[in-house]
Parts: structure tokens; sequence; C-alpha cells
């Protein structure tokens, strides 16, 4: 039970700085900071699909990565 | 509470008029003339008075049935309760955050304007150093509405509605002669119109304010509908009146450059001369200072309601010791208009802001035909005419003028429309968390989760060999493999609970 516990915090925690970085390059790939769209050669008008698919990305990951963050703190 | 009823209709008017009245004029009709609809822009403002007007009738029923403080979040309250209500709080709180930001950067904007009249040099220096200013005046506004410090609407509005007077007044000279001010009958200019009308939508939409101050009104029964009808028509007419002399003095095809100044100021500079750029650029400074102070004052109060209810952290009602306000909800929600209003996106802004707004339109027209359902008996001094078919073509309407920018192929509305509805998506995910108390339905939402990040993990993995550069294949793998692993994890702890 032990081993699965730190499992869980090792993976929440990871899983959970995933689902913010992937937000934060929602973000910077949408306003181009950083000149992202060229980086990663972009076309404007598939950057609100990105937005979606890297937002929705972030989100589940963020809330599974809380729940295995729950697991292990309680 | 009786006591507190000092307002009669006339300050119920202003009190409208202060809400709607502000920065939006500014910036909107610039986008709406230049970018999407040109002159045909005037009939969209009048059409969006009929939609404000349609949704201010069960806006007049409601808030004469339920006078009390919380306007749109109490409607749905007492018609729907739970996650309704919880939707609408924050989906204003959405549109407040939006609003406000967009205030920022039109702040902003009108202050290069104003030193583009004396200082060119000054200007492109306001113009390079965009974020620090907007992050600057945001933090003064934090500083000061954690203070306490009062608005001075009436003045503003009397200021505002002066400027507006002198400008119609100057332009009598002029021969104002703007073509195509009504849409042509054809697919694609019927769309820009509607796309054109959900983009000006804001300019309307502070008049609600005097919803949410109709506890201070007497008489609400009557009075608070009445105010409604009257503001509705007036901002109409003002508006439309600016509007036309605007377009009848600036062409619709001139040649413009970055750092030009907006439609309004330029028709004030065309029409008054520098002294109507000045005064057109200090109201547009005072307009926008007042609505990143207003919007972040309602943010407050929102997320400090909501925290009351128990939807969110207890840690947002925290009342300052020394000012009696709530500091740690002033400072949360000020971050997020710090980090809108420096990203500069103007349209996706405008879009983002009209979205919740015409959301919570939506929901306000519903909560009228369930309240006349669920409360037939419930007193109501005045009664939405021509019910059901009034809050259901509000309802229509609201929804559809959301639908015409993306049928536009608005790449800044499809963004803000998937953000917006990202964070609908965790406002439903959070109220699960924070109100379904049960075990057995978290474990049902936990293992749902851990399927669809099994699901991606997965689908990342077989797709990135396809789509990733070979720069960014590890992490790819990575990041799909931990998804797999904390999916499982999610499912393994949760899926025997359940049965």
């Amino acid at each position: 039970m032990e081993k699965r516990r730190i499992l869980s915090a090792i993976f929440g925690i990871a899983q959970g700085i995933i689902g913010v970085l992937s937000g934060v390059l929602a973000v910077l790939l949408f306003l181009n900071i950083l000149e992202l769209q060229t980086v990663f050669n972009a076309p404007p008008e598939l950057l609100p699909l990105y937005l979606l698919i890297l937002g929705l990305f972030s989100i589940f990951s963020v809330i599974s990565g809380f729940f295995l963050i729950r697991e292990w703190r309680v | 509470m009786a006591n507190k009823r000092k307002l009669g209709l006339f300050s119920a008017v202003i009190m409208g008029l202060g809400g709607a009245i502000g920065f939006e004029i500014f910036v909107l009709l610039n986008y709406a003339y230049f970018d999407l609809a040109g002159p045909s822009m005037i009939s969209a403002l009048l059409f969006c008075g009929i939609i404000n007007l349609v949704t201010m009738l069960s806006y007049s029923e409601l808030s004469a049935a339920l006078p009390e403080v919380g306007g749109e979040y109490t409607y749905t309250k007492v018609a729907f309760g739970g996650i309704i209500s919880f939707m609408a709080g924050c989906l204003r709180w959405l549109a407040s955050v939006f609003v406000g930001a967009l205030a920022a950067v039109v702040f902003v904007d009108q202050l290069g304007v104003l030193f583009s009249v004396f200082a060119p040099s000054i200007q492109d220096l306001v113009l390079a150093n965009v974020s620090v200013l907007i992050i600057g005046l945001v933090v003064i506004l934090i500083v000061l509405a954690i203070r306490g410090a009062k608005e001075a609407t009436t003045l503003i509005v009397a200021a505002f509605l002066a400027i507006f007077i002198i400008f119609l007044f100057t332009s009598i000279g002029y021969t104002l002669t703007p073509q195509n001010i009504v849409p042509e009958v054809s697919p694609n200019s019927l769309i820009v119109f509607f796309a054109t009308t959900a983009y000006i939508f804001p300019m309307f939409v502070g008049m609600r304010a005097l919803v949410a101050g109709a506890p201070q009104i007497k008489n609400p029964g009557k009075n608070v509908p009445r105010a409604l009808m009257i503001t509705t028509i007036l901002l109409t007419v003002v508006y439309f009146g600016v509007a036309y002399v605007a377009v009848g003095v600036v062409p619709f095809d001139m040649l413009r450059t970055a750092g030009d100044p907006p439609l309004l100021n330029l028709a004030a500079s065309i029409i008054m001369g520098p002294v109507g750029a000045i005064l057109f650029a200090l109201a547009g400074i005072i307009a926008s200072v007042s609505s990143v102070g207003t919007a972040m004052s309602v943010q407050s109060s929102i997320l400090g309601g909501m925290s009351r209810d128990g939807y969110l952290p207890n840690v947002l009602q925290k009342i300052h010791k020394r000012f009696g306000t709530r500091y740690v909800a002033i400072i949360a929600s000020s971050l997020f208009v710090i980090f809108f209003g420096t990203s500069g996106a103007v349209e996706f802004l405008v879009y983002a802001a009209s979205f919740g707004s015409l959301l919570v339109f939506a929901l306000v027209n519903l909560s009228l035909i369930q309240l006349r359902r669920k409360m037939p008996r419930l007193d109501r001094p005045f009664k939405a005419p021509l019910y059901p078919l009034t809050p259901l073509a509000g309802i229509v309407m609201s929804v559809l003028l959301l639908t015409f920018p993306v049928i536009l192929r608005d790449v800044n509305a499809e963004s803000a429309l998937f953000s917006s509805l990202g964070m609908v998506a965790i406002v439903l995910v959070t109220y699960y968390l924070r109100m379904v108390k049960r075990e057995i339905d978290f474990n049902r939402l936990r293992v749902a989760v851990g399927g669809i990040c099994f699901g991606a993990g997965i689908t990342l993995i077989v797709l990135t060999p396809i789509i990733a550069p070979l720069s960014l294949f590890s992490i790819m793998i990575l990041v799909g493999l931990v998804s797999i692993i904390a999916g499982m994890l999610n499912i393994v702890a949760s899926a025997r609970k359940i049965d």
C-alpha cells in the first residue's frame, strides 16, 4: 500500500506539472510569445484547435494529478 | 431594508446609464466599423438595442419580483438553485474579467491618443510599454479597491453625456452622408451583420448595474422596470447618434496605420479639432479606469458571494482588518485582469466578454420561464409582455449571436469560444468536486478522469511518431507514459469502490 502511495505522489505531481505546463504552452502559443507559432510551425487557422486540445489536456491532467496527490495526502 | 431605499426613478436611470456608458464605445465601434460591418454597424447598434430591450423585459419582471441583492445570481438561484446559479455567477465573473482586461487595454490606447495630440514621442513610449502601464494601473486600482474607494458614477455619466451632446451639436455644420448603413440582403453580409451585433453587445450590457442596485431604489416594482426601459431607449438613441456622426465624417476606406486613433477619437478631432481629440481621449481614459475599477469590485463581490454559499474556498471571504474590504478576492480577480490585459488580444477579449454576458442573458430568460412555472403565485409588480415569446426570443437571440462570429471563421472568436467553453468545463468539474459529497460519485468521476488520461496518453504515444518533430519525440513519449500510468492509478484506486 505504501508503495502505491509513493507511486501516486510521484505521478500525481508529474501529471500536475505537465497539466500546468500544457496550459501555459497553450497561452504562449496563442499569443505567439517567444515566436512559438514559428517555432512549432503552427498555421493561424489551426490555433483555436491547438488551444482546445492543449486546454482540455491541461484541465484533465491537473484534475487527475490532483486526485493522485489527494490519495497520497489522505 | 426599507430605510435603505432612497433612490428615485431619475437616480435609477443614472445608475443604468452609469453602468452602460463607458470605454466600450471607443474600442467596439472602431472594430465594428473598420474590421467588420463598415457603415452598416449603425443598423447593428439598433438591432443590439432591440435585443437588449427584449431581455430587459425579463430583467424587469425578475427584479421587481425579487428585488434582493445579487441580480442574475439570485434569479437563477431561486429558479433553479445549485449548478445553474453557480454557472451564472461564474459566467458573470468571467465576463467581468474580460471586460476589465479590455478596459485596461483601452486605457493605454487612449493614453497614447492623448499624447499623440501634443507629444508624439511620448505616444511611442506609451505604445512600447503597454504591459507595464496595464500592470501599474491595476496595482494602483487594487490598492484603491482594498482601501474601499468610492466611484463618482453620476459625475462620469454627466461628463460623458455632455461630451456626446457637444459632439452631436458641433456636427450640425457638417453634411453627413453615411452610405450603406443598412446591410445587404445576402448570406455573407447578414452573417457579418449579426457577428457585428455580437461584438458590440457589451456596449449595452453594463446597464444591468441598475438591477444589482434594485435594493436601493424606492418602489422597485414600478421604478426598476421603468428605469430599465428608459435607459435602453436613451442608450440606443445616444449610441445611434454618435455612431451616425462618426461614420458620416470618417470615410470607411481611409488608409489606416498602427497607432492611428480609434474611430470616435478620429471623428472628434475632425469635427472639434485638437480640443475634441483631447476631450475624447480624456473621456476614454476616465471611462476605462472607472471600468477596470468597477470590474474588479464586481469580481470580488461575486467571488465573495459564491464563497459564502460554499462554492469556492473560504479564503475569498477574508476581510481586510483596517479597510473592511475583501482583499483576497480583489487581488485574485486582479491577477486575471493583468494576465488577459497584457495579452493585448483585443478581438479575443471582445468576443470573450460577449460570450459570458450573452450566456447570462440566456440564463436570465430561462429563469423567468422556470419561475412562472415553479412559483405562479409569486407577487410580480411587473410582468413581461407577450410571455413566453419575450423570454424565448431573448434565449434564441443570445445563443444565435454567439454563433455568428464563429460562422464567420474569426480565429479570435473561435479561440475565445473554446477557451470560454474550457472554463465552463472547469466550472462544472469544480462544482461537482465541491458540492457532490457522495463517495460513490467521486469514485465514478475519478475513474472517468483516469480513463480520459489513459486514452489521451495512448493517443499521444501512437501519434508521436507520425506528427512530432524529432526534438520533441522523447518529451511527448514521456508525457504520454505519465498520462497512461496516472490514468491507470486513478482507475485502479477507484474502480473497486464503485460496486
